[in-house]
């Protein structure tokens, strides 16, 4: 009769220390995700500004750039008064142009266009252009 | 007893059945918006006036919502003044006009085309959009609207081929992209920018076409080649990390059912116990 | 004196919490035969709460509003971390916590464990499978895309096939005369709160049924003898039999591993089973996409509805087959538990599952 009952208790024994062993990892695999989930990110909420050189935007005129891998335009209205958007057009994704002459921005793949302020004019973009924020440092302009 | 409980278990299993009850019957017509006038006149009518409604409604205008008045003016709500030009009729152009009445959208087409021998050959037996594209029954644009057929109509095939040669492995990596991230969306994935950023792409490149200009399609090639391969790598990089979680996820199930074999051998060894 | 000890030693001067444990795990003994069926409550009780942590991780992110409800969520699966992940455990494990809502109680029919002293345990576990598909239904919406929009118009429209208050029906589940801004809001409010809390009470009530009963002995083995059915309360012992635990609650572990390695093998390679290409589109009242079905849960409803000349008529029909169902212990009354000796109900108990899949599968192709 011992003979068969030691070894099943360290059967068991040595079963649960294997299950114990792979519950542990397993653990570990569903408290990470959990916990990366809910822990704020080191750069949530906070993009780097760019900055452009005040000089590179005219009186009425445009400059567009990269901004995080986008493109964006900033643009000088009057003299110090500086605004930037998205220069990604809402409708389907075309980069749109400012067109001096009438101070607006026309979209060249199905002529949206949008207001100095990035509002629809006219066309199928459906919604405005998005508006980023804009401060003035000197002789750098910020965008972000 | 029965008989006074079927009462309130009728209305309780309503009542709950009504949360799993579905029916396809229903989806009200309400819900669309009213066809215009024009395709409610125009779309009964037989022969010539009837022809560009069955047209267009196969075409990729139709699939996005432009309908006869986003091109041709008018009111699309008022039979009366359906075709008046006070309220901007426009009625079907001219030849010479054809490219000002599609560039009023398109307008980065109209500006290359104009540019182009075939623009300059506007009136004096040059082609138009509809030459090649048709007025009602357009459909997407791509590389097989150059063919034998269509350009033999006015000079020989062989430049027509060479710059469709030209642009056909671009073409065709630009579909690819297209191809893929369509794919990706499909599974959820955000990729509403990349598929802008390709659309524009694709745009720019066929806008390419209409200055029918050979060197100047090689010349930019390379550039957008190399435009895709961006696209391309972010594609692929999120193609990576799709890749990864399943071997992550493979692990985990491993693990599970690994665990669940290991507690059945460890209840088998509780039963030999109970057997004895 | 080690500390765990101590601390046991505390509350059990207090609480009595010796004798509780006892009583519900190594001295609670269960019928040497009992099978793996009987694991399905400690699955399904794992499964639900995997719904809530993955719900409730879920909810720190989405916002209930027509305009933001579709971003949110693309936010939750593109940007949080891992945010995919809890967002399919979520979706995907819905429709295995349905699948084993199922299994459970057809194994509890055939076994006949609805029957007396047992009829409340079997009313609570109906009205707990009517909950959630019932949350099934109202989260379905939240994510405000195609299918959601499309998928709830179509199923709060059935209402409408009710005679006299139809109408009126569809306008209360929607909180107007379409889908839309009040819809999200009432089911936003049911799926969040209501549903789950009265899921859980219910849930507390079902278990407390099970333990004050006593389980059933399962009606196989050729010792089986009919329990003796009692006037008055009597908790059914099991004598000799195995100890839960450890013995049994190990045998609940396997089958748990088990599933949850489905629930992982579906989420990570299947995900889209049950997610199809509608569910990524934000909802466009103005387009209706071709081929909007429910989900396979709901498919017999649906078919069935088509299947019937009238809608009064099919709704009538499902209505009174939920009744029989909810009814059951008080329509089937014998006391033989043993399936080789209930012929009859073996019999419509089998067409009734193949006509439910029949039924499914005509629903999914039509």
């Amino acid at each position: 009769m011992d003979r068969e009952t030691v070894p099943l208790a360290q059967r068991r024994s040595f079963l649960f220390i294997i299950v114990g062993a792979v519950g542990v990892v397993l653990g570990a695999l569903t408290a990470w995700p959990i916990w990366k989930f809910l822990a704020p990110g080191k750069t949530a909420g906070k993009l780097e500004k760019i900055s452009v050189a005040r000089g590179e935007v005219g009186v009425g005129k445009a400059h567009f750039f990269n901004f995080h891998g986008r493109p964006a335009v900033v643009l000088q209205l009057k003299p110090g008064d500086f605004s930037a958007f998205s220069a990604v057009c809402t409708h389907l994704g075309c980069i749109v142009k400012w067109v001096v002459e009438k101070q607006e921005f026309l979209c060249p793949c199905h002529a949206g266009r949008y207001s100095a302020e990035g509002a629809v004019l006219s066309g199928p973009p459906p919604k405005p252009l998005e508006s980023l924020p804009v401060a003035v440092e000197g002789d750098q302009v910020l965008i972000g | 007893m029965i008989w006074q409980i079927k009462p309130v278990g009728l209305v309780l299993g309503v009542g709950l059945l009504l949360a799993g009850s579905i029916s396809p019957a229903a989806a009200q017509d309400e819900s669309k918006p009213a066809e215009t006038v024009c395709i409610q006149c125009h779309g009964s009518q037989p022969g010539r006036l009837g022809e560009p409604v069955k047209q267009w409604r196969q075409s990729i205008h139709a699939a996005n919502g432009i309908s006869c008045h986003d091109c041709h003016g008018g009111d699309p709500t008022d039979f009366a003044m359906a075709m008046s030009p006070e309220r901007g009729f426009l009625g079907a152009p001219e030849a010479v006009g054809i490219p000002d009445f599609c560039g009023r959208c398109h307008v980065g087409v109209k500006e290359d085309y104009l540019a182009s021998r075939h623009g300059q050959a506007l009136g004096a037996g040059g082609p138009h959009c509809v030459t090649c594209h048709g007025n009602h029954a357009i459909v997407k644009a791509s590389l097989d609207l150059i063919n034998q057929q269509d350009c033999t109509r006015c000079h020989e095939f062989g430049r027509a081929q060479t710059i469709k040669e030209a642009m056909s492995e671009t073409d065709q990596r630009l579909t690819g992209l297209t191809t893929d991230l369509a794919e990706l969306h499909k599974v959820g994935i955000a990729v509403d920018e990349l598929e802008g950023t390709t659309f524009a792409l694709r745009n720019d490149f066929h806008r390419l076409f209409h200055s029918v200009d050979v060197e100047q399609v090689r010349q930019q090639t390379s550039q957008f080649q190399s435009r895709a391969a961006e696209i391309g790598g972010k594609i692929e990089k999120i193609q990576e990390e799709l890749h990864q979680r399943k071997l992550w996820g493979a692990l985990a199930a491993t693990l599970l059912f690994f665990a669940s074999a290991l507690f059945f051998l460890i209840r088998k060894t509780y039963q030999d116990e109970e057997q004895s | 004196m080690p500390l765990r000890k101590k601390i046991m030693d505390f509350i059990d001067a207090r609480l009595g919490m010796r004798d509780i444990l006892e009583q519900n795990l190594t001295k609670y003994l269960l019928p040497k035969n009992v099978n793996a069926w009987y694991t399905l409550g400690a699955v399904l009780l794992t499964l639900f709460t995997i719904q809530f942590v993955t719900g409730i991780l879920l909810l720190i992110h989405y916002v209930p509003d027509t305009k933001e409800a579709f971003q949110s969520v693309q936010q939750v699966t593109n940007e949080v971390p891992f945010g995919w992940l809890i967002r399919d455990l979520h979706a995907v494990g819905s429709n295995l916590t349905v699948a084993t809502l199922l299994l459970h109680m057809l194994s509890v029919m055939f076994m006949g464990s609805y029957k007396r002293p047992r009829e409340l345990t079997w009313i609570s576990g109906f009205l707990l499978f009517n909950l959630a598909l019932g949350l099934c239904l109202t989260g379905y919406l939240l994510p405000w895309s195609q299918l959601s929009f499309w998928a709830t118009t179509v199923a709060t429209d059935a209402a409408g096939a009710v005679p006299v208050v139809g109408d009126a029906l569809v306008r209360f589940m929607r909180g107007g005369a379409m889908v839309g801004e009040e819809t999200l809001g009432r089911f936003f409010a049911l799926h969040v709160m209501v549903l789950p809390l009265v899921l859980g009470m219910l849930i507390g009530f079902h278990l407390f049924c099970v333990r004050r009963v006593g389980i059933s002995k399962p009606p196989f083995g050729d010792d089986y003898q009919p329990p003796v059915i009692h006037e008055t309360f009597h908790h059914e012992e099991h004598p000799g039999g195995i100890p839960f635990f450890p013995n049994y609650a190990i045998k609940d572990l396997a089958v748990i591993c088990g599933f949850l390695g489905l629930l992982v093998v579906m989420v990570f390679f299947f995900p889209n089973l049950f997610i199809p290409p509608t569910a990524f589109e934000p909802a466009d009242p103005f387009t209706t996409p071709e081929h909007i079905k429910p989900e396979w849960y709901f498919l017999w409803a649906y078919q069935a509805l088509k299947v019937f000349p009238s809608e009064v008529i099919g709704l009538a029909v499902q209505g009174a087959f939920m009744t029989f169902l909810a009814l059951l212990p008080f329509i089937d009354r014998g006391e033989e538990r043993r399936p080789a000796r209930r012929p009859i109900f073996v019999a419509c108990y089998v067409l009734g599952i193949l006509v439910f899949v029949a039924i499914s599968i005509w629903g999914h192709y039509s």
